[in-house]
């Protein structure tokens, strides 16, 4: 079964950082990450995972009555913003749940959505 | 450069469909899906089941909390997402309002983080 992982968490901390703090910050992240896609990559070789850029740099488009809406910002105005996506092909949910759960974010403020994916 | 274009959309109007319309909005998704491949812009995409059978898992204080349902209780939900190869950001929202879900929900566009100083997931 194929499963989206959507990662929720609060960026607000980051955004507002000068580069080189926020430079410092991921350096310091990392290694937890990279060490996480191993763990994902026993599972599934065929793995991936999107981070996506923060919250400023997101565009709403909606199209109405043939007009292009476009604004600045994710679609919801909430704190937790999905911050990256992993895609990945386990035998069962228990196995997905546990390695949800092995991802950084799912501490702190954040959350991990496990989503099937429609083949 | 890549974008993500996450769709959020009316999950209740989506189950209501009958069959033929179902058929006939993913007639729209495979026409948008065709001109993208054929544009050289789509890099990947995922329809995703509803969020009734979403499972959230937080880990508070070394316990793992797994509750059934989405992580935010909207009524627009992330739907899908398409992965979009464009220039620029103005190329990307130029797409993303060709994505049939556009038209009557919404579509976020996100860059994909790239640093090539680090692993590539």
């Amino acid at each position: 079964m194929k499963y989206a992982m959507l990662i929720y968490d609060d960026d607000s901390a980051w955004v507002d950082l000068p580069d080189d703090e926020k430079a410092a910050l991921r350096a310091q992240e990392m290694p937890k990450w990279v060490a996480l896609f191993e763990e994902l990559g026993k599972s599934d070789p065929n793995v991936s995972g999107k981070e996506l850029d923060g919250r400023g740099t997101a565009k709403a488009v909606r199209m109405r009555d043939g007009e292009r809406i476009v604004t600045d910002g994710p679609f919801a105005e909430t704190k937790e913003i999905v911050g990256g996506v992993f895609l990945i092909d386990l035998p069962d949910l228990d196995e997905a749940i546990r390695l949800a759960a092995l991802i950084p974010a799912a501490a702190g403020q954040g959350a991990i959505e496990i989503r099937p994916v429609v083949q | 450069m890549q974008y993500m274009a996450l769709i959020y959309a009316d999950e209740e109007a989506w189950a209501a469909f009958s069959d033929a319309e179902r058929e006939s909005a993913y007639d729209l998704y495979r026409a948008f899906a065709r001109d993208a491949e054929a544009a050289g812009v789509m890099a990947g995409g995922n329809e995703l089941g509803p969020t009734r059978d979403a499972t959230t898992v937080r880990v508070r204080n070394d316990d793992t909390l797994v509750t059934d349902g989405p992580y935010a209780e909207v009524k627009e939900a992330l739907g899908g997402y398409f992965l979009l190869e464009c220039e620029s950001m103005d190329d990307a929202i130029e797409w993303a309002a060709r994505i049939p879900g556009a038209e009557h929900g919404a579509v976020e566009v996100r860059p994909v983080y790239v640093d090539p100083a680090e692993v590539q997931l």
